[in-house]
């Protein structure tokens, strides 16, 4: 038999009326029990997408799957998903009790099952103590819970969630973020979660696609994301990065090297590059270090600080640097231990070359 | 600072004589109801207070010169009309904005071909119905012909209702239900409708106030059996008593109660959406 996936999307496309392309050719293949995570700037795609698993909106072209059956023009309310929406969508006419119920009543279940599976999950969100209430009197993170326990109770295979996090503040939500995390491995149900936040994709997603104008620029594991950007947009979107862009000298093997108006860079080789075309160095923050190094292996550039500001145990250093262009570079205040960081000083920073990246330059060819 | 209190004087002045013109009528009307009958005339000096026309509007005053006002089967008449009117045109509004929450070809052609109802002089419409009517050698009646105009006449005003409703209607809850596996139309009985029923009960209300004292196109259309303003116009065509004054304070007082009771549906309505929004206060401080 062969490997049977949870959700799978071929080729999917969505070209609005207007004629708009929303979303292009998007392979997928996502496993049971998987947390998958859509992160991209806003119109990139990804509540697109998500509302077209969900059955919401019509897909142009392409094939979706949900546990191996064909679900491209299966209506929404016959497609075994649940969405959770940025708003939450709580009928605001009935109990809390009614929205948990809702979703049961149109199945054929007894009542005895319906009250069975509905305060089964009512136990699990806790939220019996607003059970009878409407959704005027409960706090955001109790719609929260209500919007998931409505969604959850109706035993979706995948549960869609689009920035279920967007309306809450950023203490509520951190608590929140650990909560979804814990309950979907508890239920064992994929999640497919749709976020503008980096931070939240990387957290919670087991696996991360990045998106953009409509296009998937990377798939992969969150440190894979993080770590190894595979595109420039994913470079400047995901993490702490530095750039410098200059033209790739030498391609050949695994490591090449790139001519930068700030000095000749080594480093590993992301895609197929080619001598004198335009490319991108990138350098995770988190590698560089600061000072004087002779080291053969380590790449170094020198800048002036313009402003350095210190929020707990973070810095965040601007440099002008030798060019005149201005970077920002986020780092652990150990890092800069020892060093001068007042407005002016000279500063030398290194890396090393097996952590950094060549990619190529997609806008300029 | 005197430019500001004679301005002040002057919308004083204004503001009263609005409210004396706007309660005015009424309260002359209901003062002469309570003439003495059936010597006294609908004007002023009050001979002798009494209830005399209001027992001569029930029929229960001694017979006299004055004959009863002929409205018993008009006033069963047009609330029936009214009625009819009401339900059909509410519903159709509904149906016709829930249509325009989806852009599709032609709606704007369909937009003002539904507004011009309300548009066109009641007149015109009126003495149009009966061209046709006798081209195609239809009768005219109040339950036929006139009821088609009251709904051509009401509807837009349902249909402008419910529009400004689903304006701001949230569609996702509607999604929501979608996918917990509800079928569109049990959405639309369980999620939509009770979401813009107090909009519904105030197309409702719009539709059943309008047909009930529509005049021009029912003198044309409605044919020999009359409606409640057709009658009461052929009464006072000849001579005006104060029957007339107080049958009008009876329906005007009927018409307070019917919105008492939209007032008191709608209150209880915008309770619920205040508490909603005082819910949001709280998330927000």
């Amino acid at each position: 038999m062969m490997t049977q996936f949870d959700l799978e999307l071929k080729q999917i496309t969505k070209i609005y009326p207007g004629g708009t392309l929303a979303v292009e050719a998007f392979d997928l293949q996502v496993e049971k029990g998987e947390f998958l995570s859509f992160v991209g700037p806003s119109g990139c795609g990804k509540t697109t997408t998500l509302r077209m698993i969900a059955g919401l909106e019509d897909i142009t072209s392409g094939e979706l799957f949900i546990r191996g059956v064909n679900n491209t023009h299966v209506k929404a309310e016959q497609r075994p998903t649940a969405t959770i929406f940025q708003n939450y969508a709580i009928f605001p006419h009935m109990s809390v009790k009614q929205n948990i119920e809702f979703g049961l009543k149109v199945r054929k279940l007894s009542s005895a099952e319906i009250k069975k599976k509905s305060s089964n999950i009512i136990d699990l969100l806790d939220l019996g103590s607003v059970a009878d209430t409407r959704e005027s009197s409960l706090s955001g993170g109790q719609k929260q819970r209500v919007a998931l326990a409505r969604g959850l109770v109706t035993e979706p295979e995948i549960l869609l969630l689009d920035e279920p996090l967007g309306a809450l503040d950023a203490n509520l939500r951190r608590a929140i973020q650990d909560e979804l995390k814990l309950l979907q491995r508890q239920l064992n149900i994929t999640f497919v979660f749709v976020t503008h936040a980096q931070s939240e994709a990387l957290g919670m997603g087991d696996r991360v696609v990045v998106m953009n104008a409509g296009r998937v620029e990377q798939i992969g594991a969150s440190e894979d994301i993080y770590f190894n950007p595979q595109t420039p947009f994913v470079a400047q979107f995901i993490g702490k990065n530095l750039l410098f862009n200059g033209t790739i000298q030498n391609a050949t093997g695994k490591a090449g090297v790139i001519d930068t108006p700030n000095g000749q860079f080594k480093g590993r080789i992301v895609g197929n590059l080619a001598k004198n075309k335009s490319g991108i160095m990138v350098v995770p923050s988190e590698y560089i270090s600061f000072g004087k190094t002779s080291k053969k292996e380590m790449n170094s550039f020198t800048g002036h600080v313009e402003q350095a500001s210190f929020i707990s145990n973070t810095v965040i250093i601007y440099l002008r640097l030798a060019n005149g262009e201005r970077v920002k570079i986020e780092t652990h205040v150990e890092k800069v231990a020892g060093q001068e960081l007042n407005p002016g000083s000279q500063i030398n920073g290194y890396w090393p070359v097996n952590k950094c990246s060549i990619m190529l330059n997609e806008n300029k060819g | 600072m005197d430019k500001v209190v004679s301005l002040r004087w002057f919308l004083g002045i204004f503001t009263a004589a609005f409210v004396l013109f706007l309660y005015g009528p009424f309260i002359v009307m209901g003062i002469l109801s309570f003439q003495q009958g059936p010597e006294g005339g609908p004007q002023f000096p009050i001979i002798e207070w009494s209830t005399y026309w209001y027992q001569h509007v029930f029929g229960l005053a001694p017979p006299s010169r004055i004959a009863p006002l002929p409205i018993g089967e008009a006033l069963i008449r047009s609330l029936t009309l009214a009625f009819a009117t009401m339900v059909v045109s509410t519903v159709m509004g509904v149906l016709t904005a829930q249509a325009f929450r989806q852009p599709f070809r032609g709606s704007g052609v369909v937009f003002y071909s539904v507004i011009l109802g309300m548009i066109v002089p009641g007149v015109l419409l009126g003495l149009g119905m009966v061209l046709l009517a006798n081209q195609v050698g239809i009768d005219r009646n109040w339950w036929s012909t006139a009821f088609v105009l009251h709904v051509v006449y009401t509807y837009p005003f349902a249909f402008l209702v419910m529009l400004a409703i689903f304006n701001r209607f949230d569609e996702s809850v509607e999604e929501a239900s979608l996918s917990l596996g509800v079928s569109p139309a049990k959405t639309f009985r369980k999620v939509t409708f009770p979401i813009i029923f107090p909009g519904v009960l105030s197309a409702m209300l719009f539709a059943f106030t309008l047909s009930y004292d529509e005049f021009p196109r029912t003198l044309f259309t409605g044919g020999s059996d009359v409606t409640m303003p057709i009658a009461i116009y052929g009464t006072f065509a000849v001579e005006i008593h104060p029957n007339l004054f107080a049958f009008g304070v009876l329906s005007t007082l009927f018409s307070f109660s019917l919105l008492a009771v939209y007032g008191i549906l709608l209150t209880l309505s915008i309770r619920r959406q205040n508490q909603r929004a005082s819910g949001l206060q709280e998330d927000i401080t």
